[in-house]
């Protein structure tokens, strides 16, 4: 895999097209919410708990994993758009598991710039402490493998539904739930933020990890990552044996 | 007897959309989901600090932010690119060709095109609020805001237009569109009213076109009942679309000299 | 026996919810494949081919029967069954766009556990076999649709497969690139006894390509049979597409059918068998004040039809 990743890095190289400007769009796009939440809190103060810091720490460590998932494994967010196209094949044809295959097979480095965002971010206004910094980094690795396995979950609905609408929704919805603070929720929503759809811990609980290190919340986001880790893995596997290769008359 | 041709375009573009249902229930789907987690937030805000903030209460939040973000969902996110790509690609110097003004062709045509998105987002965005608020604070001042909501809408096409003529002489011109829209977001009101921003902020942001967009229907139906907002929109349409139609004038000159 | 397929079958569910239906894109399909046979697998469009070499290939799982390529199942043990054997998609990219062929070269060698010196060696060899080595350090994408094909051929052989799966190969290529193609596939396996599987709708591919050919039609194999067979039985037609420069009445010829002639244009069909095509050209050449003229094969289509017309055997 190290090989196929390394190889999908000197594609996004050759492919800079339109790469600057796309760098800022995105920073402007992120500083746009810095400023929204400065802005917000300003008025505010605090928040069931939250204030200025804690959730610039949660944008930080958002653009941080977020940024991961969808610059190194572009293609998390395209699992269903590959199964409707048929673009599992390539794959197929090749002595290698298709999904870890998949996923190293595209870099994007646009977003690779939102997550240099966030390490600006954590380092500006996360108070980086040594022990501040390891929680953040791997609480950060851990919500990539939280918001990339659900992706790969959602996307993998394509193998039943053979369309990848879902998928799409489910990206923008999880990206969106994470970037506020999760308390702001009540009832049933929250609920749903902790489990079905994990936004919360993709940002919230690994930014409350770095403030107040609590050993039982770390080992529930590790155990959350490696559940859906291991779930998008059922999912996808069981999924492919369902895979139609495109054949166009699966959505006639 | 002979119709006007925007009317026309307008008409015709509405009936498209509301022909290819898919993406007009995906854009509203969003709009519910986006605009329902801002209002809570707001809301919650509100009720924390003594009920109200910046003089706006929590059921005025609520129907302020639903207001503002159907303003800004009915249109196509990406209309701006679209439109600077149009004019890049050399696809509007062929409708140079048609004898009819070219920008007001394209606005009356998108308009038409969001028309019915911004209903549906005004509907459902009025069952929402009320299901989460109540009735609208002030029905008066809400039924403004239905008019008001148009204007934004063709505010927000013809500073567009004036925007993405930009391509006309920057090659690649697509950081200023994301910028414009980011403008909206904050100097506009979508994501918060102008009371919220500081003292210098909100009288910068009152002066510019940006709040006819998205704050003065959302301040409308909030209760507040300001009729001349809607006046003060007018402005900004007339101001906008003839910025738009100077820009692509002048444009069109740059095409004829210098070839597309 | 290389490739063993029996009553192989493969059925889509397709349709929105309520109006589900069943589509069999392959219907108990049976044949056999010896090592270092040259075999074509035609149809038309949506006739089952694809979804054939897909199952055959490990990408896609049967509804019913069994397949052992190489004497594996290859939907089990497809990972192990993709080091030994090589699958070229006419239609899709097995090579990086934006890089060139050498650069996914090195990542598939690795993929497929070629050490360096080896894949050097081994790129080498395929540069100058299929007269590539020029394209390998160029981006995919400033490569024309024939010298890709020639790459992505070569990217299918790095790992030495004992047999190859091309899935219309040849599509959309210009005449010169397909003759090349189609040269450089009996060249591989006549001096490796690399077998080959070809899909095509091209009737050109059987003629050139295969040893045997095997015809499917809505999912079912209707002809199976060595192609000089068939070349007597079925492929014998010709046919003739003539411009005159002024009217003029076309000789008698047997074996030759005229089938539409105006004052200036004729066409005609010529079963080689009893003339042969270049006997009928020299004929027409002299006898008529031709200004333009060309040979086709008669399409897959119309040979079907005669397939179907043909007495049980």
């Amino acid at each position: 895999m190290p090989t196929v990743l390394r190889t999908a890095a000197a594609e996004a190289r050759a492919n800079q097209g339109a790469f600057w400007t796309q760098v800022a769009a995105m920073a402007i796009n992120d500083i746009v919410w810095v400023i929204f939440w400065v802005l917000f809190f300003h008025r505010v103060g605090t928040l069931r708990g939250w204030d200025r810091s804690r959730v610039l720490l949660l944008f930080a460590v958002l653009t941080t994993g977020g940024g991961l998932v969808l610059g190194v494994t572009a293609n998390a967010r395209r699992i269903g758009q590959l199964i409707t196209d048929g673009g599992i094949d390539a794959a197929l044809a090749l002595p290698v598991s298709p999904l870890p295959y998949l996923l190293a097979r595209r870099v994007d480095a646009v977003n690779l710039g939102d997550f240099v965002f966030g390490l600006g971010l954590f380092a500006l206004a996360g108070g980086p402490t040594p022990e501040r910094t390891l929680v953040y980094v791997i609480g950060s690795l851990a919500a990539a493998v939280v918001l990339g396995s659900f992706l790969v979950i959602v996307g993998s609905l394509s193998f039943l539904a053979g369309r990848s609408e879902a998928g799409d929704l489910g990206f923008h919805a999880i990206i969106l739930l994470s970037s506020y603070p999760v308390d702001i929720f009540g009832g049933v929503t929250k609920l749903v933020l902790y489990t079905a759809v994990p936004a919360a811990f993709v940002a919230a609980v690994p930014a409350r990890l770095v403030n107040h290190f609590d050993p039982l919340l770390a080992l529930a986001l590790l155990t959350v990552a490696a559940t859906f880790g291991m779930g998008a893995w059922t999912v996808f596997t069981l999924g492919l044996r369902r895979y139609t290769s495109s054949a166009i008359w699966t959505r006639a | 007897m002979r119709e006007p041709w925007p009317l026309v375009a307008l008409r015709s573009s509405a009936m498209r959309a509301l022909r290819d249902p898919g993406p007009l229930a995906v854009s509203l789907g969003f709009y519910a989901i986006v605009a329902t987690v801002l209002a809570t937030l707001w809301r919650i805000a509100a009720t924390a600090h003594g009920g109200a903030i910046v003089g706006y209460s929590s059921a005025q939040f609520v129907w302020y932010i639903y207001t503002s973000e159907a303003a800004v969902s009915a249109l196509n996110p990406r209309q701006i690119e679209l439109t600077g790509d149009d004019i890049a690609s050399g696809a509007v110097a062929v409708e140079l060709l048609r004898p009819a003004s070219v920008v007001g062709m394209r606005i009356a045509s998108e308009l038409g095109r969001s028309l019915p998105r911004l209903f549906a987002c005004i509907a459902t965005g009025a069952v929402l609020a009320t299901l989460s608020a109540g009735a609208a604070p002030r029905p008066a001042a809400a039924l403004l805001a239905v008019p008001s909501l148009v204007l934004a809408v063709a505010c927000n096409l013809a500073a567009q237009h004036a925007f993405a003529g930009a391509a006309f002489w920057i090659r690649d011109a697509r950081s200023t569109w994301f910028l414009y829209q980011k403008l909206v977001f904050i100097l506009g009101g979508m994501l918060m009213p102008l009371q919220v921003l500081p003292g210098w902020l909100h009288a910068l942001a009152g002066a510019l076109p940006f709040m006819a967009m998205a704050y003065a229907p959302a301040r409308l139906a909030s209760g507040h009942l300001d009729p001349q907002l809607l006046v003060v929109q007018l402005a900004w349409l007339a101001v906008l679309a003839g910025a738009a139609a100077a820009v692509f004038g002048a444009g069109e000159r740059r095409l004829q000299v210098v070839g597309g | 026996m290389t490739i063993v397929v029996e009553r192989l079958t493969k059925v889509f569910h397709g349709g929105p919810k309520r109006r589900r239906h069943e589509i069999v894109a392959v219907r108990e399909v049976s044949l056999s494949v010896g090592a270092g046979e040259r075999l074509a697998f035609i149809g038309p469009n949506g006739a089952g081919k694809s979804t054939s070499i897909k199952m055959l290939t490990g990408i896609l799982i049967p509804t019913a029967g069994s397949a052992a390529v190489l004497g594996m199942t290859p939907w089990r043990g497809r990972r192990a069954l993709t080091r030994r054997i090589g699958t070229l998609f006419g239609q899709r990219s097995q090579l990086w766009l934006e890089l060139t062929p050498r650069e996914t070269f090195r990542m598939l060698g690795a993929i497929h556990r070629l050490v360096p010196l080896e894949l050097r060696h081994r790129v080498d060899e395929l540069g100058a076999l299929l007269a590539a080595a020029d394209l390998f350090d160029v981006p995919v994408r400033s490569l024309s649709l024939g010298q890709r094909m020639r790459c992505e051929l070569a990217a299918c052989l790095l790992h030495r497969p004992d047999i190859l799966f091309l899935d219309e190969p040849t599509i959309g290529l210009d005449l010169l690139a397909k003759a090349r193609f189609r040269e450089l596939l009996v060249r591989l396996n006549e001096e490796r006894g690399t077998t080959i599987f070809l899909t095509s709708h091209d009737v050109a591919d059987i003629e050139h390509v295969a040893q045997r050919a095997v015809v499917i039609n809505h999912g079912s194999v209707i002809y199976d049979d060595a192609v000089a067979t068939m070349r007597r039985r079925l492929l014998s037609t010709k046919l003739i597409d003539a411009t005159l420069e002024r009217a003029a009445e076309p000789p008698r010829l047997p074996g030759v059918t005229f089938a539409e002639v105006t004052d200036t244009t004729l066409q005609a069909a010529v079963d080689t068998s009893v003339t042969p095509i270049k006997a009928v050209l020299d004929a027409l050449l002299i006898a008529l004040p031709v200004a333009d003229i060309s040979v086709t094969d008669p399409p897959l289509e119309q040979v079907i039809a005669e397939i179907y017309a043909m007495p049980a055997q």
